[in-house]
């Protein structure tokens, strides 16, 4: 069962509220390091940073809809071998996903680590981010916590959460080990600190809080929000079904990919030391290029762009987490997110596999059943 | 190119028969590094297997789980159901053992060759020679329920696929001889005019019949009117044949048999003779007489035989070789139901058919690939009735034996019928007991009456007849409560039990082995597979019908036994090394390839120009010119194409011809001339399109074009990456470990050690002999007491064993070639020990119950008590005795038959009853499983005055406790009508449990299955290996049996496991994984989905180890591999990526 407090808002500064619990937690004998989103230095960004001195935190911006980067393969450097040291990491729910994956291909670890998670309400692209965060990170959290849960959606002109966020279904985490629960609460005055986990109820209880009930209707509105999201997913998915297919499509869909591999780098659970694509795997010889050539007149270059992706997918898609990374960190504006998760989602059904929700189902290719889609291979 | 005529005069062993047993046999003595020579008497291996499409209990084939798993390179990697091929194994076909002369060690075998007419090195399987014969006869392999051509393809799906000529039907009318494009027909050759025949006969309407008949087919007769006159022409002139009346005035067929062998011993001398004196016409079979015809007969019999004779005679190659030891796997044939009274009507109504032929209608490439349609008019079966014992358990047809497996055939062909069908069959099996003994066979059984809705019949069916309008047949059969049934069928099976081969009685008579009572190859007491002639062994079916998985064991046992001869002879000094290696890698210089195209006597070029095969290669600077060879296959032709390749500067070469399996054999031998790593070489079918249709059109060319285009950038995309053969080589732990101390334990550590190999056997007693020490004798009366005590007495004798009683294992790591065990005894001392492979024999126990009053009376007692009981010198047991079979077996909760208590009742009744015959027995059972010629004893038991009373589990029998006994009630089936019993004692049989702790089998990585059994790689093709490669296990842990049978799969546990340990280095087989650690990132993805278990993450050094022995090739880790970290030798991905690419390649404008 898990263990709720209530924190009481005060002066309408809930991330004020919030940072004093990190604060709390760093103190705390148990934790010995927090990863948090910061401002940073210069004042423009947020990134994260492994925190040791409480004073640090004051800087700290759990909630920011700022999302640089999925954190997962950052925990990961952090934990892939058993340390002394406790850590505590705020996290998205789609970082958390991406992490319980990375747990599973044996890159990360769980072990000494408290996950700290929020009502994820959804980020902007980091393009987005520049133009609207000119108020100052501090204060552009506030307003958009205060408009997401107020139900004001963006204004005229103004832009959007990424469409990766509008079309995640997984906006509360159930893997963390503590969460910051909005939803159902009127934030200015006070939201919940939940404990899910057996270690994030102990944290919570050492920390010295009273327990208290989660609002009654949370759960109703996080139903809502989901249904809002899902509504946007399958809506996603059908127009870009409707321009993925036939597979001649799909190179038009691409056009524009010069193969910087940025997508491959943001990927969460693209986890090669190696990419293949850094090997000698698809080398060609050059009287390859020519005959290729010489087939269809001419070849496009880069050539194997299309199968640089449709590799991608094959490899990846069975772990896509949704997060958007890719298609954040790409150069020209490819929507590479949407058909990967329209890649992911049939493959992910084909196996009954929901990636980065339960720690211990087993990867599906890890396992091998013999009777298995019979009516795919005919036997 | 030939394969190696049979010009090697020694051989290590002579395996006879190449049907699944002989093949095992032939590949565990290979594999140890022997030289195998494999015959068989048709022109096809596999044997019975070939028809069979699915065995139970998988419903599939699998035969491919029988090549060798370490030491692969050596052997073919391909479908085993189209051939085999392996370094060491020279297999001959269409040939039999004539003569066997000599001693273990040291024997002499001429062996025949019976002409084909076709010569296999020619022949490339185009087909032409079957469209143009005239003559259509029925298709053996098909049953004879579809028909073919005289030249036919004895297998359709073997390869290489030589056609042969059926001689018998043949009109020699040389159609097929003239459309060969390779000269491989040689119907000339057949020169019928120099086999003489004398006729001798009193009547000269027959002799002139015959001389006429007989001249037709260019024959040269001579005729003789009495024995006198033929003796008087035997003197004048030689004659190759004689066919002569037996009644005659004066002198008799009889005599003159006699007097002309006197005169030409080496002729051939067919008896005539009316039905009254078949009799006599079979005694002249023993002095000499070769066979005999029965009067009246036509032409149809009379010249297949002679032709027979003919082709035996004449056209036969003998060819002498020496070898050290023999090994039988002729299997056996099946009763036929149209001999003797034919009471089923084979072979008269159309429906009627045996299990054999039902097989062929099952499969899609037998005689009726629409489906299951009736015969007589084409319509689909809706209800079919198998009809069991149809020539087993039959003691008026001379067979008081079950036939073992038939009842499980049955079951899998009702199955099959019905999924085939979409559920729409109606199957029906009419049987007397349901005899499913093997481990699984009751839970397949189970599956079957549920899933499959198979209706089964417990009764002896009372005639069978068809009716005249419908032409259904009718079936006649008496139900439970007694009232006759008449129910219709549209086709009923016969399962027609097993008999002896054709020729084994002749084997038998050349080699000295004996016969049992009823015909088979006897083997001795405990030994399965060993004879009464030393160095002569058997294997698989050849001493009675077994099913896969048993014959599998005897041929493996049959293995052990024979090399441990072989060794004997060497004393393991000649062991074979390793195949030598080109002294030069050339794989990491630049790649230069030779393309050596076949023409096919010019049948390529008349699909497409050389210019445009030269083109293919155009853009691609790593390819030479090619070379155009005519006829690659022939001699000539390989040698011109190695004479180019030494001229060339190429270190790689692509061959262009038909079925590269025909060019592997010779593609190895390149290695040693002219000394090219044949990793370098690389063959693609090219022209077997062309061998079915000429292109005419220019479309037509144009595909052909791209096919090969294709198939030749395939070829050069896979030799451009190719990896060569590994150098590497890895020191093997020749030393076997055995856990358990039993029979099976002491058996398999005896044969390991006794070939000179170091063996610890572990026994957590401190008492070998585990459950021989409670046991007397066997059914069939051997003592087993005597046994135990021989065994224990070489046990202690045996130089390279050490003995390990009152230990334990406590750990066990590393894999094949080489694990690391800890032993623990009593006072907790470690010992540490290495070993190459492991035996697992920790055997079982009898089960415990508590039913029946089991435990609160003492007049309950298992079979074991009894049997201590028993073994009192003197101790007889008077008044009533009751058995009730099957107690808590074969029920949901131990769901297996325990094989041996069936035949200890028998055993224990008679004995009883041979010591106090006034004491009255009852045994109650479910199915008597005396599988075999165990049920002979059945009928001695049943003429002894045992009463067997069957019951079923919805009707146990009740015990309850009276004043001085036990009152046992039950149910008479037949009359229906409660039965009471007072009894003085009841014996409970309770089966056995397998002793097999969790934690032992988790320390050795292996699985035990619901009920505790070792749980086997293959329960058909590998019965005693693991999925852990190294590891295996033998006698009543793997599976229950007797103490005869565990002897069998100890000693072939014993031979798969020298198999591995034989030799003592071993190299990394081409097809292999390996893992690029440099790029690795310890995902371990590639772990759980290998297998094999041959991937580990070594903790130490942070890596992904492989263990080269345990590792098959599958490339299941290079598939999970995302980043190409793990790799499989000899299959890169970037030949695959170019193979690919090379299909869609551009044709030349």
């Amino acid at each position: 069962m898990a263990l709720t407090t209530r924190i009481t808002v005060e002066n309408k500064d809930f991330l004020a509220a919030a940072r004093h619990f990190l604060i709390d937690v760093l103190n705390s004998d148990s934790i010995d390091a927090i990863v948090v989103p910061l401002v940073s230095e210069g004042g423009h960004s947020i990134m994260p940073e492994l925190v040791t001195v409480p004073s640090r935190l004051e800087q700290a911006d759990p909630l920011s809809p700022c999302f640089p980067m999925n954190s997962a393969r950052l925990i990961s450097r952090l934990t892939r071998k058993p340390g002394n040291r406790k850590i505590a990491a705020v996290l998205r729910p789609c970082e958390i996903r991406a992490l319980v994956e990375l747990v599973k291909l044996k890159q990360a670890r769980l072990d000494d680590l408290i996950v700290i998670s929020m009502d994820c309400l959804g980020a902007y692209s980091n393009k987005d981010w520049t133009l609207i965060s000119a108020s100052g990170p501090d204060n552009f959290t506030r307003t958009f916590y205060e408009k997401q849960l107020s139900g004001r959606l963006s204004e005229e002109g103004e832009p959007e959460i990424t469409s990766a966020c509008r079309a995640c279904e997984y906006p509360v985490s159930d893997q963390a080990d503590i969460t910051f629960d909005f939803l159902g609460t009127e934030i200015t005055r006070e939201f919940h600190i939940t404990g899910k986990s057996d270690a994030g109820e102990a944290l919570i209880r050492d920390l010295g809080f009273e327990t208290s009930e989660l609002p009654k209707d949370r759960g109703a509105r996080i139903a809502d929000l989901t249904a809002r999201r899902l509504a946007f997913r399958d809506d996603m998915f059908a127009r870009t079904r409707e321009a993925v297919a036939p597979l001649d499509k799909l190179s038009v869909y691409f056009e524009r990919c010069v193969n910087c591999y940025n997508c491959r780098v943001a990927c969460p659970v693209c986890y090669c030391r190696e990419c293949v694509f850094n090997t000698d795997v698809f080398d060609h010889d050059p009287f390859q290029y020519m005959e290729k050539a010489h087939r269809s007149g001419s070849l496009r270059l880069p050539s194997d762009t299309l199968f640089f992706h449709i590799t991608r997918m094959a490899h990846m898609s069975l772990s896509c987490v949704g997060c958007g990374q890719c298609s954040n960190a790409c150069p020209n504006d490819i929507p590479v997110m949407e058909v990967f998760r329209l890649a992911a989602s049939a493959a992910q059904d084909g196996f009954g596999y929901i990636p980065g929700i339960k720690k211990d189902d087993a990867p599906p290719l890890s396992e091998f059943k013999e009777n298995e889609f019979e009516e795919v291979v005919g036997i | 190119m030939k394969p190696d005529p049979m010009d090697n005069e020694h051989s290590n062993a002579l395996v006879v028969g190449a049907g699944i047993s002989g093949i095992r046999t032939a590949l565990d003595l290979a594999q140890q590094g022997y030289r195998v020579t494999l015959i068989d008497s048709n022109p096809a291996t596999g044997g019975l297997l070939n028809q069979l499409d699915y065995q139970f209990p998988t419903n599939h084939c699998g035969m491919c789980r029988l090549l060798p798993l370490v030491h692969r390179d050596q052997s073919s990697q391909h479908c085993l159901r189209k051939g085999i091929f392996h370094e060491n194994i020279d297999l001959h076909l269409s040939c039999e053992l004539q003569d066997l002369s000599g001693e273990p060690g040291n024997f002499t075998a001429r062996i025949k060759e019976k002409p084909t007419w076709v010569d296999p090195d020619r022949c490339v399987g185009c087909g032409l020679c079957e469209q143009v014969c005239p003559e259509e006869i029925p298709d053996c392999f098909n049953e004879g329920l579809s028909r073919r051509k005289a030249i036919h393809l004895p297998v359709p799906h073997a390869i290489p696929n030589a056609y042969v000529v059926d001689l018998a039907f043949c009109s020699r009318c040389g159609a097929c001889e003239a459309v060969c494009p390779t000269d491989a027909i040689q119907l000339s050759d057949v020169n019928r005019k120099a086999f003489s025949i004398l006729v001798v006969d009193d009547e000269l309407s027959i002799r002139d019949s015959l001389k006429e008949w007989l001249e037709e087919e260019g024959f040269s007769v001579d005729m003789a009117d009495s024995g006198k006159a033929a003796l008087s022409a035997l003197e004048e002139k030689e004659y190759r044949l004689m066919l002569t009346d037996i009644k005659m005035p004066e002198m008799d067929g009889v005599e003159l048999l006699a007097k002309a062998k006197e005169l030409q011993s080496e002729l051939n001398v067919v008896m005539m003779t009316a039905y009254a004196t078949v009799e006599t016409a079979i005694e002249t079979m023993k002095t000499g007489a070769r066979d005999y015809l029965i009067k009246p007969f036509d032409p149809e019999t009379l010249i297949p035989m002679v032709v027979r004779i003919f082709q035996d005679v004449e056209a036969s190659k003998d060819r002498v070789l020496s070898v050290d030891t023999v090994i039988f796997a002729c299997g056996t044939t099946f009763y036929n139901p149209a001999d003797n009274k034919n009471v089923y009507g084979y072979g008269i109504y159309p429906n009627v058919l045996t299990h054999i032929e039902f097989e062929r209608m099952l499969s899609p490439a037998g005689p009726s690939p629409e489906g299951l349609l009736r015969r007589d008019n084409n319509k689909p079966v809706k209800k079919i009735a198998w009809i069991q014992c149809v020539g087993s358990r039959d003691i008026q047809n001379g067979a008081d034996y079950c036939s073992g497996i038939c009842c499980m055939i049955a079951v899998k062909e009702a199955m099959l019928a019905r999924q085939m069908s979409g559920g729409q069959i109606e199957p029906v099996i009419f049987y007397m007991d349901m005899r499913a003994w093997g481990k699984p066979f009751q839970s397949y059984l189970d599956e079957a009456a549920e899933s499959d809705q198979i209706r089964f019949v417990r009764c002896k069916v009372h005639s069978l007849s068809e009716d005249s309008e419908t032409r259904d047949l009718v079936l006649r059969y008496m139900d439970r409560p007694g009232h006759a049934v008449f129910e219709n069928f549209d086709m009923v099976v016969l399962s027609t039990g097993m008999r002896p081969g054709p020729d084994m009685a002749r084997l038998a008579e050349i080699t000295g082995v004996g016969l049992n009572p009823w015909g088979f190859f006897d083997h001795l007491p405990f030994e399965p597979a060993r004879t009464g002639q030393d160095g002569i062994f058997v294997s698989g079916s050849t001493t009675e019908l077994r099913d896969i998985s048993e014959s599998m064991i005897t041929a493996s046992a049959a293995a052990a036994n024979a090399s441990g001869i072989i060794r004997k002879q060497d004393a393991g000094q000649k062991m074979p090394a390793l195949p030598v290696l080109p002294e030069k890698d050339t794989s990491r210089e630049p790649v230069r390839i030779l393309p050596v195209i076949c023409t096919c006597n010019g049948r390529l070029e008349a699909a497409v120009t050389k210019k445009d095969i030269e083109q293919v290669f155009d853009f691609d600077p790593d390819l030479d010119d090619p070379v155009f060879i005519d006829r690659l296959c022939m001699a000539q032709g390989w040698q011109e194409m190695k004479d180019h390749l030494a001229d060339s500067a190429c270190n790689r070469m692509l061959i262009a011809a038909c079925h590269p399996y025909v060019f592997t054999p010779g593609i190895r031998r390149l290695r040693d001339d002219p000394g090219v790593d044949p990793a370098m070489v690389h063959a693609v079918d090219t022209m077997t399109p062309l061998f079915s249709t000429k292109p005419e059109k220019a479309e037509e060319k144009t595909l052909h074009l791209s096919r090969i285009a294709a198939g030749l950038r395939q070829g050069a995309a896979f030799l451009k990456h190719a990896e060569p053969a590994s150098r590497t080589e890895t020191a093997m732990c020749q030393r076997v470990l055995v856990i358990g101390g039993g029979i099976a334990g002491m058996t398999a550590a005896l044969a390991i050690a006794g070939q000179g190999f170091e063996v610890d056997l572990v026994e957590k007693e401190e008492q070998f002999g585990g459950n021989l020490n409670w046991l007397s004798s066997t059914l069939e009366g051997h003592d087993v007491k005597a046994l135990l005590e021989d065994t224990l007495s070489r046990l202690g004798k045996a130089p390279a064993l050490s003995l390990y009683p009152g230990a334990r294992l406590v750990n066990v790591t590393g894999t094949a070639g080489h694990f690391r065990t800890v032993l623990e005894d009593d006072q907790q001392k470690g010992v540490s020990l290495t070993h190459g492979a492991v035996i697992i024999a920790t055997g079982g126990r009898e089960s415990d119950t508590c039913a029946f009053l089991h435990g609160e009376n003492d007049r309950v007692i298992t079979q074991k008590a009894l049997e201590g009981k028993l073994s009192e010198e003197g101790a007889d047991i008077p008044g009533t005795v009751v058995m009730i079979l099957c107690v808590d077996s074969r029920v949901p909760s131990a769901n297996y038959c325990s094989q041996v208590c069936c035949p200890t009742a028998i055993k224990q009744a008679r004995e009883i009853k041979r010591r106090s015959p006034d004491t009255e027995i009852f045994i109650f059972y479910r199915d008597m499983m005396t599988c075999g010629f165990s049920e002979t004893y059945f009928t001695h038991a049943r003429n002894e005055g045992i009463i067997f009373i069957p019951y079923s589990l919805d009707k146990l029998p009740e015990v309850k406790a009276i004043e001085d006994g036990i009152q046992v009630c039950g149910n008479d089936p037949i009359l229906d009508q409660s039965l009471e019993i007072s009894a003085d004692l009841l014996i409970l049989a309770t089966g056995i449990t397998p002793e097999l702790p969790e934690d032992l089998a988790e320390m050795l990585g292996i699985v035990r299955d619901k009920n505790g059994f070792f749980n086997e790689a293959d329960p058909k093709w590998r019965p005693l290996d693991s999925l852990t490669e190294g590891i295996f296990a033998c006698g009543i842990v793997q599976a229950p049996r007797s103490v005869e049978k565990s002897i069998g799969t100890a000693q072939a546990a014993a031979q798969r496991a020298m198999s591995i340990i034989s030799q003592p280095r071993y190299r990394m087989d081409r097809t292999t994984a390996s893992v690029r650690h440099a790029i690795c990132s310890r995902c371990e993805a590639c772990i759980p989905v290998c297998p094999y278990n041959a991937r580990t993450l070594n903790t130490e050094e942070d890596r992904i180890q492989v263990n080269a022995l345990a590792c098959q090739g599958c490339g299941a880790c290079a598939a999970a591999c995302p980043n190409g970290a793990a790799i499989l030798e000899g299959f890169s991905s970037r030949q695959m990526l170019d193979g690919i690419d090379a299909v869609f390649y551009p044709l030349p404008n």
